[in-house]
């Protein structure tokens, strides 16, 4: 168990001043599976009125309308997570599993994921389900290269894995295709790692009891570094942000992720709990 | 017998059809084209009694299928009791995720149904088709009905015919029903869609606004709709005639600029009906409709009054060895397309197609569904002043209210091509007028 600190800040910055942009976000961590927030508060500028509600998959949403011109958009969300919760009581948020176990266009399985998959069949015929995954995922991560700029949002499991390198979100997608070939249920995780840097992506994967987190670009299981916002069938489910604006300008969005570990009051919170 | 006054009037009617602009939009090359829906004046005639039994058989398939509807959006108990598997809700392309655990106004997903029927030369129906999307073509016989009225009123003295110009207040009651305070708006992509001189007649009949996307809009968790002078009024209940893709870029399709950003939210909230509700494809899907009548079985405790097409699902074995041996007498439909394309006859087909097809449906066997040829009642039209025979079909319009009802009319359609099975209006089919006797 640990206590961590998380600062989510994006911006979007417009080369020409916009109108009537309108937002969605998930970008609000819940408390559920293995984490608990304890604290967790927003701002979004200029940010109109603010909408909350919850999606199918259970992620919340914030929604609105920005009537004004505005060239900047930020985003921040701050708040506390205590991380690798080990409590039967904690909600699991799982009304039901079944449709993590079926592709996506995004993680549609070709010929690339298929022959990975029956070199991975050597070695994962006795195991349970879990190990099985984790076999997978130490195979993406062995014939994936990290690399920035090679792929994007539209880049298929099976065109990433052909290419060998992409970034978390294709690793991800990769375990996925993997996981849900062989029948797993397995959905894709948007959140935040300990340290300095972007949002992160990974997995979870359904044992029929509970979900648990992999992390093929690290070749982790997730345990109490990763702090999620959403899941959902691939990326398209869990998108930060989606929006439409009025106006002829360029977007750039650069997003910075901060999660320090408080060691100094975690002890005293583990009190406050008993 | 026959209404032979109407016969002679048939070119006063199309003329009066195209002039207050029955059209229908195909889109071919990548260009669009309106071309004349063409009519022919002898009517379909259904007798009272035939009526009767096919009204009853019609409010109880979409009784079951609105079960189905709210029952996969919901608890998924017809999955859990493995009477539909599980596969085949949740690879159907009409199933939508975002739909999960969302209950529209009233629990009613399929406000307007349209129930594809074909008689048999044996004079049984069967259902080919149930279209629970955004099922179009009750303006057809609409207009049509008023037209013959004026150009041969001679016709309807002799006839005892059910007027079927009330459909107009039935959808009226089925957007009223499920209002949740406000106006009621007709949605349309506008003037370049294949129905849109439907969505116009259905505003002038039930007096709902007409609207594209962008005159709506959400404020606050409400939708609205934003006149010329700038003015808000709350919208209770949309008629939406986009599909679901395009119905919210901030759920759906991210591309859309046809949809209402929000309005999806503003559903799920409850502070709108949309109809037909989003997510009902997945009951329109080829291969859920194999099921329907084991729904009608599983939800309502009752056996199937209508019948479906004999239908094979390759996906089972003992299915795949029967289309298999049986190949040439089957028609073979690819779940995933509508209007029309997709249907294959395989005696139709070169003995490499076969061999091709065959490859490709034991790859996909999910892909597909199989349907014995059904030797369908031929009905006569008129063509260069002389009858002949030619296959049609019967769109019926089923709507719900508090009640399901049964429009005492619908669309029947007919292939102009002797040798075509085929009569989508897409396809270049024409129709006819339905009259249900009323003695």
């Amino acid at each position: 168990m640990k206590t961590l600190q998380f600062h989510y800040h994006m911006e979007i910055a417009f080369s020409e001043p916009v109108h009537s942009h309108i937002y969605t976000l998930k970008c609000l961590p819940q408390t559920g599976g293995t984490q608990r927030i304890k604290k967790c508060v927003y701002r979004i500028l200029p940010g109109g009125r603010v909408q909350e509600g919850t999606d199918s998959f259970g992620n919340r949403m914030l929604y609105g309308t920005v009537e004004e011109e505005h060239s900047l958009f930020l985003v921040d969300v701050i708040g506390t997570a205590v991380t690798d919760v080990r409590d039967p009581d904690m909600p699991q948020n799982t009304p039901d599993s079944s449709i993590y176990r079926y592709r996506t266009p995004l993680t549609q399985p070709g010929t690339r994921i298929r022959e990975l998959l029956e070199h991975c069949r050597k070695r994962t015929a006795d195991l349970s389900l879990h190990d099985k995954a984790l076999v997978y995922m130490e195979a993406v991560h062995g014939s994936m290269q990290y690399c920035r700029g090679v792929t994007d949002i539209n880049t298929t499991a099976e065109d990433a894995l052909a290419l060998g390198s992409g970034v978390c979100q294709d690793y991800a997608h990769i375990l996925l295709a993997l996981c849900r070939e062989d029948r797993i249920p397995s959905r894709y995780v948007v959140g935040m790692l300990t340290g300095n840097g972007e949002s992160h992506a990974w997995v979870e994967i359904y044992d029929g009891v509970r979900w648990y987190g992999l992390d093929p670009t690290n070749n982790v299981p997730v345990e109490d570094s990763h702090i999620k916002i959403s899941h959902g069938r691939d990326y398209q489910d869990c998108s930060i942000n989606r929006g439409v604006f009025t106006g002829q300008a360029a977007q750039r969005q650069s997003i910075l992720v901060e999660v320090t570990e408080n060691g100094g009051t975690s002890a005293k919170e583990r009190n406050d709990n008993d | 017998m026959q209404n032979i006054e109407l016969t002679r009037q048939a070119e006063t009617v199309n003329e009066l059809l195209a002039r207050y602009g029955v059209k229908f939009g195909i889109y071919k090359n990548n260009e669009f084209k309106e071309q004349l829906f063409p009519f022919d004046t002898i009517p379909r005639i259904i007798r009272k009694d035939e009526f009767a039994y096919l009204e009853k058989g019609l409010k109880q398939r979409v009784m079951a299928l609105n079960c189905f509807i709210r029952d996969i959006y919901g608890e998924k108990k017809i999955i859990r009791d493995k009477v539909v598997p599980e596969e085949f809700v949740y690879i159907s392309s009409g199933y939508l995720a975002p739909c999960d655990g969302v209950l529209p106004p009233r629990g009613i997903y399929t406000h307007i149904a349209g129930i594809d029927l074909v008689q048999g030369r044996n004079e049984e129906w069967y259902v080919l088709e149930d279209n629970l999307r955004v099922p179009s073509g009750a303006s057809y016989p609409m207009i049509a009905r008023e037209i013959c009225r004026r150009s041969s009123p001679v016709t309807f003295e002799t006839y005892h015919v059910e007027d079927n110009r009330y459909y107009a207040k039935l959808l009226r009651r089925a957007m009223d029903y499920v209002n949740t305070g406000g106006h009621t708006v007709i949605l349309t992509p506008g003037r370049y869609n294949a129905a849109y001189f439907e969505h116009s007649y259905f505003a002038e009949k039930t007096g709902a606004h007409l609207v594209t996307g962008s005159e709506l809009m959400v404020e606050d968790d409400y939708l609205y709709f934003v006149d010329y002078s700038g003015r808000r009024e709350k919208v209770g209940a949309v008629y939406r005639r986009i599909s679901d893709e395009y119905l919210d870029p901030m759920t759906f399709n991210e591309e859309s600029v046809i949809g209402i950003p929000h309005i999806y939210d503003v559903y799920r909230k409850g502070h709108v009906a949309l109809l037909n509700a989003p997510g009902n494809g997945v009951a329109d899907d080829k291969g859920i409709y194999y099921f329907v009548p084991k729904m009608v079985r599983y939800y309502l405790g009752e056996e199937p009054i209508l019948q479906n097409a004999p239908t094979y699902l390759p996906y089972y074995e003992e299915d795949m060895r029967y289309v298999l041996e049986h190949f040439d007498n089957l028609v073979l439909k690819d779940v995933a397309e509508a209007g029309g394309y997709g249907v294959v006859f395989a005696d139709r087909m070169t003995a490499q197609q076969k061999a091709d097809f065959i490859a490709l449906l034991k790859r996909e066997p999910r892909r597909f569904i199989a349907q014995e040829v059904i030797d369908f009642k031929d009905i006569d039209i008129v063509e260069n002043a002389k009858r002949v025979p030619r296959k049609a079909d019967l769109r019926a319009f089923v709507l719900m209210a508090d009640e399901p009802i049964v429009w005492k009319s619908g669309l029947t359609r007919f292939s102009r091509d002797p040798d075509s099975f085929i009569v989508n209006s897409s396809q270049g089919g024409g129709f006819k007028d339905t009259w249900v006797l009323s003695q």
